[in-house]
């Protein structure tokens, strides 16, 4: 009895594809990777792009030709758009949102068993979170040994006018914070070096629970004491954080705790207060300069990350100019550039897209060159230093470990060391790219014995 | 009408009379509302009125509407006030639209669902006795301003509402005549002939005033570009885009 996932879009669905592995082996289905072997074929899916939602079109109906030749059941889950929904409801066997995965089994075990329920057709609906926390409850089953997501929080109440994920993941509810902690101390417990705190607007944490739940600082802080009292190294880290909620008492945690990693990643999307407007992203560029402000101040050693859309409706050259002055005063260490293409479901789908490909293309390639001047200026101020590495993986052309610094730096080894794969180590850099280092492994009086 | 509409309807009808735990226990959506009036303010306008129930929300924040059976919702800001008997939102009707002609053709007793309260776009009310308040809107951007307005009747504010037509000055009763300026540009029939633009660059204001603008972009730039060069903080003007 074998399955076989496909999991499209964010980290978010990659967290959540954890948790569906675990209920399909609670079952006793296996894993496969080759689709052939399988007769229970399933997709995380993701509506926030067109191209994700394609290649559910594509693989779907190759499965349902399949199922010709072989008997299988399909399922779908994920971010999906209430339009989509209707359409895949005709083409998957079974469709539930991530908040009814626990009931996942029944679903499988009853499949073509004709009663009332399977009779009903559902009715598509604005998405609803409030069971999400039975998602929670399923204990994951982790594909990596020493990296983690943990979702802290599901759904969006932003309404950025680019981005569908309100229409997909529906509101923002809260994981209750005792069973954070609980995962992270579990995690830690069992080695992992890297644990990343996930949802769409993490600051928000705690929010919509009136006071009845803790701050996103104090959640922090929370773990910032657990690390402090295990002794262990590992970081910490979160993403996203909106700018609007985002204030100087999650920076004073971040500066005291060792274990709240020195890195942020800051969704900036443009520099232009009018584009910000146009976003609806409900903050100023002053808001932003002054959290900028605070993270120099209170973690000086912290690098900075940031997400860019260029040719938004609205952006002219006046306004992208905005950003380059944006990126030349931030300084950001990276920024994951996109070019802006209306997403079916967002306010600005129904907008014309009046930015061209060829102008979009332009300034993409004017800001990337921006970037590269200030990432290349700090990553060479680091030669000569030594930094901690969390060991992740092994570069393709030389066959020597790569890792990521504790301020999410890519670091080559320049060697051939030990295999370290998922440990903490000392490297001295040796040599800086735009987006990468060189460095040289530290090893320890036990690992030259060995 | 299938088993489980006759349900949701049964419990939209019947919501104050029921406990959530109640709704809960049989699994009623609770997000479900019986629309009690649609009440026409122009030809393209209208408030769509909905029980207020147990729903809570700050004036100036808005919800998610949908309609029972569509798959798409829109954001509107809540015109009502906070402690008023009803929900109530404003909405202008886009012809070519998808969902504005559809709430438009809505009838009492149909079902609206409702998402939120969303937003911070709100009073602070710790500047309530010391500041003055300008409210800037355009077309139905008034919403909010008359969700602030009925919740606090102590406010020291202005309301500088930018319209097309006269009539298109909703619920303009309701205002100290003092208060509110209306700006119209296609007939003359406000205090102001023009844009509203025109009455801000005139116009002095007093520096412990907090300004809410709230309508569509082309208004909130030129308007947030006017009050900064005259010399107001960023932190003093607060923005709210209709899309």
């Amino acid at each position: 009895m074998k399955y076989h996932l496909i999991t499209l879009g964010c980290q978010m669905n990659l967290s959540d594809s954890e948790r569906v592995s675990a209920v399909l082996e609670q079952m006793g289905y296996e894993r496969t990777e080759k689709e052939e072997e399988a007769t229970l074929l399933g997709m995380l899916a993701c509506s926030v792009r067109q191209k994700p939602i394609d290649k559910v079109y594509n693989k779907i109906a190759q499965w349902n030709r399949a199922k010709n030749k072989r008997n299988l059941i399909t399922f779908i889950s994920g971010c999906i758009l209430p339009a989509d929904k209707e359409k895949f409801l005709k083409l998957f066997d079974l469709i539930f949102p991530m908040s009814e995965l626990s009931q996942l089994p029944d679903m499988i075990r009853s499949y073509g068993v004709v009663n009332a329920a399977s009779l009903q057709t559902p009715k598509p609906v604005m998405p609803k979170n409030e069971h999400i926390v039975d998602l929670w409850h399923i204990k994951p089953k982790y594909e990596s040994t020493y990296e983690a997501f943990v979702p802290i929080q599901n759904g969006c109440d932003k309404f950025c006018t680019f981005c569908a994920v309100p229409y997909t993941r529906g509101r923002e509810v809260s994981r209750p914070s005792e069973d954070i902690l609980h995962e992270v101390e579990h995690l830690v417990s069992q080695g992992y070096k890297s644990i990343t705190l996930l949802g769409q607007n993490v600051n928000s944490y705690g929010l919509d629970k009136n006071g009845e739940e803790i701050s996103f600082a104090d959640l922090l802080r929370q773990i910032g004491e657990y690390g402090k009292a295990s002794g262990e190294e590992f970081w910490v880290y979160f993403t996203s954080p909106h700018p609007q909620d985002m204030g100087r008492d999650v920076i004073e945690v971040i500066a005291e705790y060792a274990c709240l990693a020195k890195q942020i990643h800051l969704p900036m999307q443009s520099g232009d207060e009018k584009v910000l407007i146009k976003m609806n992203r409900r903050h100023s560029m002053d808001k932003y300069r002054k959290i900028v402000e605070d993270i120099r101040e209170l973690i000086p050693q912290a690098t900075l990350f940031t997400d860019i859309i260029v040719g938004f409706t609205g952006e002219g050259e006046a306004e992208f100019q905005n950003t380059v002055a944006a990126m030349h005063e931030f300084q950001f260490n990276m920024a994951y550039i996109a070019m802006y293409s209306p997403r079916p479901g967002a306010a600005s789908y129904r907008w014309q897209d009046e930015v061209s490909q060829d102008v979009k293309k332009d300034r993409f390639h004017r800001l990337s060159e921006v970037m590269k001047t200030h990432t290349r200026q700090y990553n060479e101020q680091l030669v000569g230093k030594t930094l901690r590495l969390l060991i992740n993986g092994t570069d393709r052309k030389t066959g020597f470990s790569t890792g990521l610094t504790e301020g999410k730096l890519n670091v080559r080894l320049d060697r051939k060391a030990p295999d370290l794969k998922g440990k903490i180590v000392d490297v001295t850099i040796t040599s800086a790219a735009d987006f990468s280092l060189s460095g040289e492994l530290v090893l320890t009086e036990e690992q030259v014995e060995s | 009408m299938s088993f489980l509409d006759e349900i949701i309807t049964f419990a939209a009808q019947n919501r104050d009379a029921m406990s959530i735990e109640v709704m809960q226990a049989i699994k009623i959506d609770e997000s479900f509302y019986k629309v009690k009036e649609v009440r026409r303010l122009t030809d393209e306008t209208f408030s769509l009125r909905l029980p207020k129930s147990r729903f809570t929300f700050k004036a100036g924040q808005h919800i998610s509407l949908g309609i029972q059976g569509d798959y798409q919702s829109r954001e509107y800001s809540i015109y009502s006030g906070e402690n008023d008997e009803h929900l109530e939102v404003l909405v202008k009707e886009v012809k070519e639209g998808y969902f504005s002609p559809k709430l438009s053709h809505l009838k009492p007793g149909d079902l609206v669902e409702v998402n939120g309260p969303f937003g911070k776009f709100r009073i602070d009310e710790k500047k309530i006795n010391d500041h003055k308040f300008v409210f800037i809107a355009s077309g139905t951007g008034i919403a909010p301003f008359r969700s602030m307005v009925r919740t606090y009747p102590e406010l020291d504010y202005q309301i500088i509402h930018g319209v097309r037509y006269g009539n298109e000055a909703y619920d303009k009763e309701e205002y100290d005549a003092e208060r509110h300026i209306l700006c119209t540009t296609g007939d003359k029939t406000g205090q102001v002939h023009g844009r509203l633009t025109k009455y801000l660059k005139k116009t002095k204001f007093e520096k412990n005033t907090q300004f809410y603008l709230c309508g569509n972009s082309n208004m909130i730039f030129d308007a947030l570009e006017l009050l900064k060069n005259k010399g107001f903080d960023r932190d003093q003007i607060h923005c709210e885009v209709y899309f």
